[in-house]
């Protein structure tokens, strides 16, 4: 038995010397750990590598060189939802309870319209999943990823289309997790706000590398880095203007 | 570049393409074509390769046919879409006369009907209604045209004649088929078949595959299988070419022609596959 | 089944119509049925797998897929007849023997169709099926599943062809009477007695066949441009 002490300590993901080459697009990451049981953001310009660097932990890409190593996380414990997410062309209910198929479970349908009905997708539930809105469809590929407990959890620019209030009750909900079981979390966004306030430790990609890694603090406030000295400023006017 | 060579590449070779067409048709219509509808075993014996050249030398006209079953040749003078029609079915014939389609009915030769098919348990003989009592009787394979064809028409001639039901025998199948591909199948089948005795030579001869068919019944006197020549009747379809159709009888019942056909087979199979009757009432 | 026989019957002259139309229909099926199985498995198979040559496999597929039937039926007549390397198996002249025929001149369309619907849609479903934490077999049905319209679209294909052939079935079937008679070998052979109008009759009705099955795979394809305009 381990100690919480020592869990805290150790690593879900570490990334070493890793590179990955597409086309023109280079990431190199030399290394990146992410603790077990945290929260962490993934923040940078469009095309620095977030996503790159998340297949490569799911396992969908493998590397050109380098190594990442997955402590205790077999592929039924890992997930990764997309900003554009492929939906089963099959109903709505189908595709929330098909992670539970996967894995031989048989679904409680009172719980599965609980989840539904706490994201207002309660009478959608018969409906052909590709014909929700997009929002929808991001709604339900949260609640698919979430539905079968992962242990480690990547979300890339799931919630970019969402409406606020789903936003925020998925943050509620994120955090509820969190307290009762620890769970590995990788959000991906290029919008500061939705990462800050949940987020234990922020990873900066620029231009395929990680620039720097800390507290969300440490990263956005006390960094002397330029680059991040520049998209920390654009942030502010944008979310400024958003809220005025 | 390329995508301009591909393209010039294709116009060049869409106009050498149109150009030929036109070639070819513009060689028909210099000459002025016949158009004739006749049987298979004509067409497939290569009796009119043979003819067709000799006729446009001599008369200038150039020979063109459809082969296909005696029916529908005539059905094919009827509806006017040829000028000449050569089949072998008499009471058809006079009939087609008779109703106007055509002009008059020249006889112009014959072949003969012969039944071919495995060696055993049939002995060869001339006694047709021995050999076709036997198949009906012990149930023998046995591949019929079934198209209605002058050839068709004969065989169901001969078991009516003999008051025999062949669909009785369940080994009796038909093909629906030309000659040449009825008797392919009565080869595979290993089955026994009525066919002309024409178009059985030049398969045996021919055929990548050889025939082991062999004939078990010939030389009865009711397997004669006379051929007539008619033109389709101008004053029914003005269109025809009835000059043409004309020169062919003429040409095809002159003494000369007539020699020619007798001739025709006698090198490569080492008989006549016709034998010439122009002028006679047959 | 007695009353559609005799109106059948009724209908054409004696030509065999009516068993003419369960032929067609018993090999199309059967052919389809066969052909599907075969050309799926290669098609998923082809786009799951790279090896050296795979161009030009594809190639050959795409030119396979636009063979002359009657090419094919020459080629099976050739393997089949009692002199031939298949000789042994007695089935030339036989609807088995037209069945074999067709599932050559089938496969390969539903083979190219299905390749080019996985190419499309195998990446995307590759990479869900592992967020699911889906294993090789569960990721394999998943795929069939998620192309289950293209894939009838490619069947249905592959059916409107087998019930439209001639020349194959001609040659291998022989058209005898009853027995390998199809509605195409039949029209051809009232065509050849002059009898125009039963044959003219007879196609409407093979017309009408195809226009069901060219409805079912419109219905079918429109369903998948619905799913895609999301």
């Amino acid at each position: 038995m381990r100690t919480t002490e020592e869990t805290r300590q150790s690593f879900a993901i570490r990334m070493r010397n890793v590179e990955k080459r597409i086309g023109e697009f280079q990431l190199k990451i030399e290394d990146l750990t992410l603790e077990e049981g945290r929260i962490h953001g993934f923040i940078g310009g469009n095309g620095s590598g977030k996503t790159t660097a998340a297949k490569l932990m799911m396992g969908i890409l493998s590397p050109d060189a380098g190594t990442i190593e997955r402590k205790d996380l077999g592929p039924r414990d890992i997930t990764m939802t997309s900003q554009r997410p492929y939906l089963l062309h099959d109903t709505v209910y189908a595709n929330l309870v098909y992670p539970l198929r996967v894995r031989g479970r048989k679904p409680e349908e009172s719980q599965v319209r609980a989840l539904l009905a706490r994201f207002g997708l309660e009478d959608k539930a018969k409906q052909y999943a590709r014909s929700l809105s997009s929002g929808e469809q991001q709604k339900l590929s949260m609640l698919r990823a979430l539905i079968f407990e992962p242990r480690f959890l990547i979300i890339d620019e799931t919630l970019s289309n969402m409406d606020p209030e789903s936003v925020e009750q998925f943050e509620e909900m994120i955090l509820d997790i969190q307290k009762k079981n620890p769970v590995t979390w990788v959000i991906i966004s290029h919008r500061l706000s939705h990462v800050y306030r949940l987020c234990d430790r922020l990873h900066f990609f620029s231009r395929g590398s990680v620039l720097a890694s800390g507290t969300g603090d440490e990263i956005l406030f006390k960094s002397s880095e330029p680059e991040i000295r520049r998209f920390m400023s654009k942030e502010m006017i944008r979310s400024g203007s958003a809220e005025s | 570049m390329r995508k301009k060579f591909t393209a010039v590449l294709a116009v060049a070779a869409g106009v050498a393409l149109m150009g030929s067409c036109v070639a070819a048709q513009e060689g028909a219509e210099e000459k002025g074509r016949l158009m004739m509808a006749t049987t298979t075993s004509t067409a497939d014996t290569g009796l009119l390769d043979y003819l067709a050249p000799l006729f446009l030398e001599d008369t200038g006209w150039e020979l063109q046919w459809d082969a296909v079953g005696t029916g529908e040749a005539l059905k094919m003078g009827e509806n006017g879409d040829v000028d000449i029609v050569l089949v072998h079915a008499k009471a058809s014939e006079e009939e087609f006369v008779e109703n106007g389609f055509g002009v008059e009915r020249f006889p112009v030769m014959y072949n003969d009907f012969i039944v071919v098919g495995p060696k055993e348990p049939i002995a060869a003989t001339d006694d047709i209604e021995a050999v076709f009592t036997q198949i009906t009787e012990d149930q023998l394979s046995f591949v019929s045209r079934g198209d209605d064809s002058g050839t068709d028409k004969k065989e169901k001639k001969i078991w009516a004649a003999l008051e025999l039901d062949p669909t009785s025998n369940e080994q009796y199948v038909e093909s629906g088929q030309g000659m040449g591909a009825t008797l392919t199948m009565a080869d595979e089948m290993q089955a026994y078949c009525l066919t002309d005795r024409g178009t059985f030579l030049k398969l045996k001869k021919d055929a990548d595959v050889s025939l082991e068919l062999e004939i078990v019944c010939e030389g009865a006197k009711d397997l004669l299988n006379q051929y007539g020549v008619i033109a389709v009747n101008p004053e029914k379809y003005p269109e025809v070419n009835n000059e043409a159709a004309n020169a062919f009888i003429e040409w095809i019942c002159s003494d000369e022609v007539q020699e020619l056909i007798g001739e025709f087979g006698v090198e490569e199979y080492g008989q006549a596959l016709f034998t010439p009757n122009a002028g006679t009432d047959n | 089944m007695n009353v559609i026989e005799k109106l059948v019957g009724s209908l054409f002259s004696d030509v065999g119509v009516y068993d003419a139309i369960r032929v067609t229909l018993c090999m199309s099926v059967c052919s389809t049925l066969l052909s599907s199985a075969i050309g799926i498995a290669l098609g998923l198979a082809l786009e799951r797998f790279s090896f050296p040559g795979k161009r030009i496999v594809v190639r050959v597929n795409r030119t396979l897929m636009g063979v002359p039937p009657v090419v094919v039926g020459l080629v099976v007549y050739m393997l089949i007849m009692r002199r031939g390397p298949l000789g042994f198996l007695g089935i030339l002249f036989t609807v088995r023997g037209m069945i074999l025929a067709q599932t050559l001149i089938i496969t390969p369309i539903i083979c190219g169709m299905t390749y080019s619907y996985a190419v499309k849609t195998a990446p995307a479903v590759r990479v869900f099926a592992r967020t699911m934490g889906a294993n090789r077999r569960q990721t394999s049905i998943l795929l069939v599943r998620e192309m289950k319209y293209e894939l009838y679209f490619a069947m249905i294909s592959g059916f409107g062809r087998s019930i439209s052939e001639v020349g194959a079935v001609m040659l291998v079937g022989g058209n005898i009477k009853g027995n390998t008679r199809t509605m195409t070998t039949a029209i051809a052979l009232l065509k050849s007695q002059g009898i125009f109008h039963e044959g003219l009759t007879l196609g409407l009705l093979l017309l009408v066949m195809a226009f069901v099955i060219q409805c079912l795979a419109d219905f079918l394809r429109r369903e998948v441009q619905e799913e895609e305009n999301y």
